[in-house]
């Protein structure tokens, strides 16, 4: 059986990410993850087992802490370094319309695996703009509640008392999307050729004009070629 | 064993704060020095190496003039106690006695208890990164002694024993101080919170004495404790399944269908 699509490097390729977009990914996946495994260890009751690994709760505790740095300045660098690749992504999001709507609607259908007609989308399907709405935000309400967790006592008490349920449902929605994103972003035959956009930064040719006809067409596509 | 309670009548207390030694003597904490800042006081509030400490209050009202009123802080063991509740280690647990005791070794520093405390009584102690508090000398009270802070009291301020007995007395000696130029004496600890193992006999109001006059468990705390933690968390299987369930359609799926496309770039597709 196959999990993550092919690489072909036979086949024409067309660039997707740059290179600070993908290392700063990364980052933030591994210390998302790492987060994660650790506070679940509090949040859930039959995760105990699992302390050990990080060198018992005050070790997970640690991790917990040095990982939320980490990820904080992987999304710092991002914003820094890829300025001009955010102001595009939000850009993007804000095309949200008809396609997208249609997208959202048959996506159910094309993620169980059965053929459905999808409208050309931009750069980010209807589903990634959803995504890149819902992860963010939680990831940001996962920061500041975090920050003030860590730091209770120069905060005021009743701010201290609401960031444990923000923490907790942002964590929560967080992990529901990116269960469902990281699965999307690899296993999935269908989007699983996003993975080399987002691990060596180009995706197939043909993969972009089936999936992300506007996008290619704008940004590869014959009327580029003629502006030059 | 019948809940037994520490009985603290502010009209007997002079403000010795033999109690706020005698606990530091008994629990081995060191010594904090606080500056200076213009009041009696010899603390902030209670903190991670003091259990126990008189709070002044000065007051002025205009009919009666300047009130100078204290009040013994400390844990007050809550019946129905919020951070044994919260604890997300199980490191509360109710002594025989009633008393909230906690265990440093379970303790992982998280601060939860704090704010979970609608008294914020369990404190933060910095050097061994966990939470400390008052134990009601639990340690004493097995071994049949009183705490150590009731012991000392050398003005029958403090009274340490079964709680309906104090309640009793709390009631009477209230009945006495209306009727003696404290109208507005108050019992405190019998209902707050469905009952309290600290009673307080008050001269005035709470409020006069920084207490939370009809105290509530956060309600944020609740939101998270009773709906997020058991509730929210069923999500995530829950994509974890349609992930999975995903897996095995789209690859049954491509079997039956011949070449769905996808894994035929070039000629395959969506169309
Ligand atoms: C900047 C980022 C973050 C900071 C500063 C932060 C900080 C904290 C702190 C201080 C705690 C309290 C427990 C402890 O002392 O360890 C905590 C708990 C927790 N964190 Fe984070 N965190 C961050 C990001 C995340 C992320 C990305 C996740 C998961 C996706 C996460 C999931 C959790 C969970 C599940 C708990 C346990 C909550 C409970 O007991 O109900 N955190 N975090
Ligand atoms: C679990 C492993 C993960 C994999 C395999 C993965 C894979 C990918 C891939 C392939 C893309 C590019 C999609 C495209 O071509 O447009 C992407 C985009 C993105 N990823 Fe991840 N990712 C993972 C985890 C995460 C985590 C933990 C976060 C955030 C907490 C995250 C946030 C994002 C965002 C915001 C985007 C852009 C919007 C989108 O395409 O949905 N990813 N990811
Ligand atoms: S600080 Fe310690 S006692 Fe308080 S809730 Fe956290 S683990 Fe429990």
């Amino acid at each position: 059986m196959q999990f993550i699509p092919e690489y072909r490097e036979d086949l024409p390729r067309v660039e997707r990410f740059n290179f600070v977009s993908r290392m700063t990914h990364w980052g933030h996946t591994v210390t998302f993850i790492l987060c994660l495994l650790t506070g679940l260890l509090l949040f859930m009751d039959g995760m105990d087992w699992m302390a050990p690994i990080f060198g018992g709760f005050n070790g997970a505790n640690m991790v917990h802490r040095v990982a939320a740095v980490f990820m904080t300045l992987f999304i710092g660098i991002f914003v820094v370094f890829d300025f001009k690749g955010i102001i595009n992504w939000i850009k993007d999001i804000l095309r949200f319309g008809i396609n997208d709507i249609k997208f959202i609607m048959v996506f159910p259908l094309e993620f169980l695996g059965f053929p459905v007609k999808v409208p050309p989308q931009t750069r980010f399907n209807g589903g990634e703009k959803g995504n890149s709405i819902v992860t963010p935000t939680c990831v940001i309400l996962l920061m500041l509640s975090g920050y003030i967790m860590w730091f209770p006592m120069i905060f005021p008490a009743g701010l201290v008392r609401i960031s444990y349920p923000i923490h907790d449902l942002a964590m929560i929605f967080a992990t529901l999307m990116v269960c469902m994103h990281g699965y999307l972003g690899s296993f999935h035959p269908g989007s699983g050729e996003s993975f080399w956009g987002m691990w060596k930064g180009t995706v197939r040719k043909d993969w972009a004009q089936h999936h992300h006809a506007i996008w290619y067409e704008e940004t590869y596509g014959d009327k580029t070629k003629d502006a030059e | 064993m019948a809940n037994k309670a520490n009985l603290y009548d502010v009209s007997r207390c002079t403000a010795c704060r033999g109690c706020q030694v005698a606990c530091k003597d008994w629990n081995q904490l060191p010594a904090v020095i606080e500056p200076f800042t213009g009041s009696y006081q010899t603390h902030e509030d209670t903190n991670g190496d003091t259990f126990t400490i008189i709070k002044f209050f000065e007051s002025e009202d205009p009919v009666t003039g300047v009130h100078w009123n204290f009040i013994k802080r400390s844990c007050m063991h809550c019946l129905d106690a919020e951070c044994v509740k919260a604890c997300p280690q199980g490191a509360y647990m109710k002594s025989p006695s009633g008393a909230t005791i906690h265990d440093p070794e379970k303790c992982i520093g998280c601060q939860y208890c704090t704010y979970a405390c609608p008294f914020e009584i369990p404190k933060y102690r910095k050097r061994e990164d966990k939470i400390s508090k008052c134990t009601l000398c639990a340690d004493r009270v097995e071994e049949g002694l009183t705490p150590a802070c009731a012991r000392t009291c050398p003005s029958g301020a403090l009274t340490f024993g079964d709680r309906n007995e104090l309640l009793q007395q709390a009631e009477a000696r209230v009945k006495y101080l209306r009727k003696n130029g404290f109208p507005r004496a108050t019992i405190y600890g019998k209902l707050e919170l469905g009952g309290l193992n600290n009673i307080f006999v008050l001269t005035d109001t709470p409020d006069k004495f920084d207490l939370p006059v009809n105290p509530q468990p956060s309600a944020t705390i609740g939101f998270w404790q009773n709906w997020v933690q058991p509730y929210f968390g069923w999500l995530i299987p829950l994509a974890l399944a349609g992930s999975a369930m995903s897996f095995v359609t789209t690859r049954l799926l491509a079997n039956k269908q011949g070449e769905h496309g996808h894994d035929h770039p070039v000629e395959g597709g969506h169309e």
